[in-house]
């Protein structure tokens, strides 16, 4: 299913850019996020709680960062869990932009599922991940707010 | 003696709405259902499922399972496979290699990949869940023409561009036993046609979805020796047989039961790899074992029902005469052969004619592996397919043509002077007046009536369109050379001492009253009170044989046999009554519940006097065996071809594009009715689920062979709500193929009933150029027709 | 999941006792632990009403209960509902309008049919289509179930 969305900083670009690529901003703003550790550079495992509805329960996976085009301000998340419920892929394109009064972040991407989640949550899969980037931009906000005083 | 003048007089019961005998333990919640048996030392099979539709098992971690306190055992698909062979089909098509549990490939979501054994169903399901199953994904083979191409992949190695069923060409100028293929009338057919009408039409995916989802308790003692068997089946006694086969047990060895029986559909005659792994592991156990499929698992592992792509092409003159039909099936089947699978598509094929004279019908069917839940019969079987194939069709023709759409029927109908009716598909069809079931449909319908009263709505800006179909089905399965399993059916009727009768019938009912239509039967037959008749069916321990419950046989088959074995008897009753009384048993007469010498009313033997003498017979009369028990086995010559007429009225929101049937009218034949309340519970029933097919249930995959309609949160199958008060008739034209003219009619309903409503649908669009809108009518597809895009 | 909460549940007039696991659902306590297998599991997402009886006087689905939170509750199943050996109006409009075939959805919607008449003693039969909206089933068509219904709404 396709998922497309866009969140208002207060902040300047290049600081939102930095947060967003941020090993501990990051973790922190993972909703749910039991453990964080990196791989890689720019590749994380990471464990997260998700406690909604059909989709419920415990997630192990990794968070990948890819084709960061610092130029045109864009880069790709790659995010993979598994859990008991089933299993969930998200792909998606992030692209920055200046607005009077800070920046814009915009998202567009895809979300698959497997298993029960597919079965009995595909209807809740939209909402919940619409959901989840809400508390991931509110956490990230705090993040770039403490970065930037 | 009694006098005959004494008694009451019984009524006939054969054609009356007799209350069933069924329901007071169903009213009152005292009947038995699979879920509901407990057996001494019993404990719960639960069965870990895959989560992709396609791929490779790379590891299973079964150790956090077993090791949970209550798990007797873990078990996986290639170790199950050490004693339990693939499992066997009833269809003579090759057939790939598929294990009750996925030995190392997993080919559709929900396939079985390992089982638990443990103390309690909750702990059963927790052991389950903490199966780890790695798995190296294949792609998805989801899109039947691309399948058919070997694109993405192939699934079975042995079965290139994944076709089960490579090519089977029928109809006209078809020789099958030379495989040659003459075009000669088809092509004329074509080339003399004054137009030709072309569509590609999806008869899409059902879930057959039985309230009682299955279940089987497998119970093998050991030292006796001796596997019993309860299943929610349609059918015990193949059960028997192919749970023996699998078990290596014999035959004798083997009692299957089918208790309270839930509705079936269809999807209950297959023998499912959860009974043949729950019979296996309980013979190596020696404990009995159940296992209750739950909802979620049904819709993934509970076969699904039709899956057909058809292009057609009609070849016609202008005055509405077809000349010729085309068509090109392909069949989507799922991932394996299941019971019946291959054939059902060939029943299509064998109904392609529809009610109809049509010189040439050309067709040739493909059928097709995907990476989904295998398909297999769900009401109607093939049968709703050809209908509603050759039901759009008509429409199309009689809408190009500017002609009403009974009249196109009407002008092609095959006539009643010309049965029985060869068709250019094989089928010999036995007896029909259809244009008497139209005209009366029509009356009933008020049909000029509503033309008006639809013109009228659209003048108000109204999406208001009429929809009519004429179907015919072949029913009461059949003879042994169209039926793998044996197309008879078998029955025993005994009277008692006391003279009561018990009978036994191997159409094993799962909702269609049987034990009162046959006590009906028997009443009348001996003409005895029906409280003095008990049917006893589903358990083979007390049944001797039998086929089962599908095809809308129980009646046509089932009945028959009984009458048959209940003549024996009667026959032998007679003779001792004869030799009571000192009479001729040609002269006697079963009256009341007295045998009496015909003419001579006030004299004779109670039934009872008769029968008690059979049992203690001082002195045994010559050349007489004593007691009064019999059997029968009895296959008919031909199938039944029951046939009918609906006509749907139908509205759709011009703003949200939602579809409302706003009437339903049904007129069905199908020849002599023996409990009419029945007949009409059984209608109303597939008219349900033919509407609920139009309108509101679908089966869908994404792109990855997940299943998205898992629950019925998103599997939409019918509430009261969605139907208007549905308006029955019939008309009897009984069949020549049996002595009660009973042709069958359980799945009648779902084969007019779908066509009729998609033909109203593209009439209430027709302002908008729609020809054609493929199943279901989603309100969004009716929305974006409206708003001016494509179906 | 071995904490065990103790429960007092009034079914069908009887006073119950039992201890039970927390996630138990009421469903399988009556089926299970008493034995009262008239009332039906068909799904497991709370759509289908084959397991509906009555809590406290109202219709409710049991398998979307807990059976500690039935805790004090009182109950009727489709064994309670007409005492021994009678029937009660609803269960005798289900037998003469062949309001049901296989049976399997029956208990659910005679209860289900007995709470509509409690609210509405005489529905009309859009009323009637609406009171059984929550109960499935795939056999009928409804239209026999709903002259059930009316049957017994007749019979007051």
């Amino acid at each position: 299913m396709e998922i497309t969305g866009d969140h208002h900083f207060k902040a300047p670009r290049d600081k939102v850019w930095q947060a967003l690529l941020d090993r501990q901003a990051l973790q922190a703003s993972m909703p749910g996020c039991e453990r964080f550790e990196e791989v890689s550079p720019e590749s994380y495992d990471l464990t997260i709680r998700v406690g909604i509805a059909a989709i419920k329960g415990t997630y192990t996976g990794n968070v990948q960062v890819k084709d960061l085009d610092e130029a045109r301000q864009t880069y790709r998340l790659l995010v993979a869990g598994s859990g008991k419920p089933g299993h969930v892929q998200g792909d998606a394109v992030m692209h920055l932009t200046d607005i009077p009064g800070g920046t814009l972040v915009s998202y567009t991407g895809e979300v698959k599922a497997q298993g029960a989640i597919a079965r009995l949550g595909s209807r809740l899969l939209g909402g919940a991940a619409k959901l989840m980037i809400g508390q991931f931009f509110k956490a990230m906000e705090k993040q770039v707010e403490a970065r930037t005083t | 003696m009694t006098s005959i003048a004494d008694r009451p007089t019984l009524p006939k019961l054969i054609g009356e709405r007799v209350k069933r005998r069924e329901d007071p333990r169903l009213i009152q919640g005292r009947a038995t259902y699979v879920d509901d048996l407990k057996v001494a030392g019993m404990l719960h099979l639960a069965f870990k499922r895959s989560d992709i539709a396609h791929g490779k098992i790379r590891s299973i971690d079964i150790a956090a399972a077993a090791a949970m306190p209550g798990v007797e055992l873990v078990i996986t698909g290639a170790q199950l496979a050490e004693f339990l062979a693939p499992m066997p089909i009833g269809t003579p098509f090759p057939s790939p290699a598929h294990y009750a549990v996925a030995t190392d490939t997993v080919r559709y979501q929900g396939e079985p990949v390992a089982v638990v054994v443990a103390s309690d169903r909750y702990l059963a399901r927790d052991a389950a869940d903490a199966i780890e199953v790695e798995f190296d994904p294949l792609p998805a083979v989801i899109n039947l023409e691309q399948a058919m191409t070997g694109q993405p992949t192939v699934i079975h190695a042995d079965f290139p561009n994944n076709l089960a069923v490579p090519y089977v060409p029928g109809g006209t100028g078809v020789d099958a036993v030379a495989g040659t293929v003459d075009n000669t009338a088809i092509d004329k057919a074509f080339a003399d046609a004054e137009i030709v009408i072309s569509q590609r039409m999806m008869n899409h995916r059902l879930a057959p979805s039985a309230m009682e989802p299955r279940g089987v308790l497998a119970h093998f003692e050991p030292g006796k020796e001796q596997m019993t068997i309860w299943s929610s089946t349609q059918n015990p006694h193949i059960l028997k047989t192919f749970i023996a086969a699998m078990t290596g047990l014999s035959e004798t060895q083997v009692r299957a039961i089918a208790p309270e029986v839930g509705g079936g559909f269809g999807a209950k005659i297959n023998i499912y790899g959860e009974e043949y792994a729950a019979a296996a592991l309980s013979k190596k156990l020696g404990v009995p074992l159940k296992w209750v499929e739950d909802r979620s698992e049904a819709f993934q592992a509970t076969i699904h029902g039709r899956d057909i792509l058809c292009y057609i092409d009609v070849a016609a003159r202008r005055d509405g005469k077809v000349l010729g039909l085309k068509l090109k099936l392909i069949a989507d089947i799922g991932a394996y052969n299941m019971l019946l699978t291959a054939a059902i598509p060939t029943l299509t094929m064998l109904m392609l004619n529809g009610t109809y004279d049509i010189p040439a019908v050309r067709a040739e069917l493909t059928e097709v592996f995907t990476n989904k839940t295998p398909t297999d019969a769900y009401r109607g079987a093939g049968r709703p397919e050809a209908a509603y194939f050759v039901e759009r069709a008509m429409d199309m023709l009689a809408r190009e043509l500017g002609m009403d759409p009974a009249d196109v029927r009407k002008k092609n109908f095959i006539q009643p002077s010309q049965f029985p009716y060869a068709t250019q598909m094989g089928a010999v069809y036995d007896s029909g007046d259809y244009e008497k079931a139209l005209n009366l449909a029509l009356k009933n319908a008020n049909w000029d009536g509503l033309k008006a009263e639809r013109d009228r709505a659209r003048s108000e800006g109204r999406l208001v369109g009429l929809g009519l179909a004429f179907y015919v089905e072949v029913c009461g399965l059949g003879p042994s050379a169209s039926l793998p399993t044996g197309g008879w059916e078998h029955a025993g009727v005994t009277i008692e001492r006391g003279g009561k009768i018990t009978a036994t019938t191997g159409s094993s009912p799962h909702g269609q009253g049987n034990e009162t239509t046959f006590a009906q039967m028997l009443a009348d037959q001996f003409s005895i009170p029906m409280s003095d008749v008990t049917i006893l069916h589903g358990d083979t321990g007390v049944v001797k044989q039998g086929i089962g419950t599908f095809g809308s046989r129980s009646q046509a088959v089932g009945g028959t046999v009984l009458m048959l074995a209940g003549d024996k008897v009667k026959k032998k009753m007679a003779k001792f009554a004869a030799a009571m009384m000192d009479a001729n048993e040609n002269d006697l007469v079963f009256e009341n519940g007295m045998i009496s010498v015909k003419g001579s009313p006030g004299t004779g033997k109670s039934f009872a006097e008769v029968a008690s003498y059979a049992y203690v017979p001082v002195p045994l009369p010559a050349g007489l065996e004593p007691g009064l028990s019999d059997e029968a086995f009895w296959e008919p010559e031909n199938n039944t071809y029951p046939f009918g007429c609906h006509i749907a009225m139908l509205e759709i929101d011009r703003e949200t594009g939602e579809p409302k049937l706003l009437k339903l009218v049904a007129v069905d034949d199908c020849g002599t009715v023996i409990n009419p309340m029945i007949v009409e519970g059984q209608v109303h029933g597939g008219l349900a689920q033919g509407i609920g097919q139009a309108m509101i249930e679908e089966v869908v995959y994404d792109e990855d062979g997940q299943l998205i309609t898992g629950s019925f949160m998103d599997y939409a199958i019918p509430r009261a709500t969605d139907f208007p008060w549905f308006e029955m008739d019939k008309t009897v034209t009984p069949t020549p193929v049996n002595p009660l003219g009973a042709k069958g009619v359980g799945e009648a309903g779902t084969l007019g009933s779908t066509p009729c409503i998609v033909n109203a649908a593209v009439d209430a669009l027709s302002g908008f150029g729609v020809k054609h809108i493929d199943m279901m009518l989603r309100p969004e597809k009716l929305w974006n027709i409206i708003n001016g895009g494509t179906a | 999941m071995s904490t065990r909460v103790p429960v007092t549940i009034t079914v069908n007039g009887k006073v119950r006792t039992a201890e039970v696991e927390p996630r138990l659902l009421l469903v399988h306590f009556l089926r299970e632990n008493l034995g009262l297998t008239g009332t039906h599991v068909g799904c497991d997402t709370s759509q289908c009403g084959a397991c509906t009886i009555m809590v406290d006087g109202q219709s409710a689905k049991s398998c979307t209960i807990f059976a500690v939170q039935a805790d004090g509750c009182n109950l009727q199943t489709i064994e309670g509902l007409a005492p021994e050996g009678g029937l009660h109006a609803m269960q005798e409009g289900f037998w003469e309008e062949h309001g049901l075939q296989c049976g399997y959805c029956t208990p659910g919607m005679i209860m289900s049919g007995v709470d509509l008449l409690n609210e509405n003693p005489n529905p009309s039969e859009a009323e009637i289509r609406k009171g059984i909206d929550g109960n499935f089933c795939r056999c009928t068509g409804y239209q026999h179930i709903v002259k059930a219904i009316q049957y017994a709404a007749k019979k007051g």
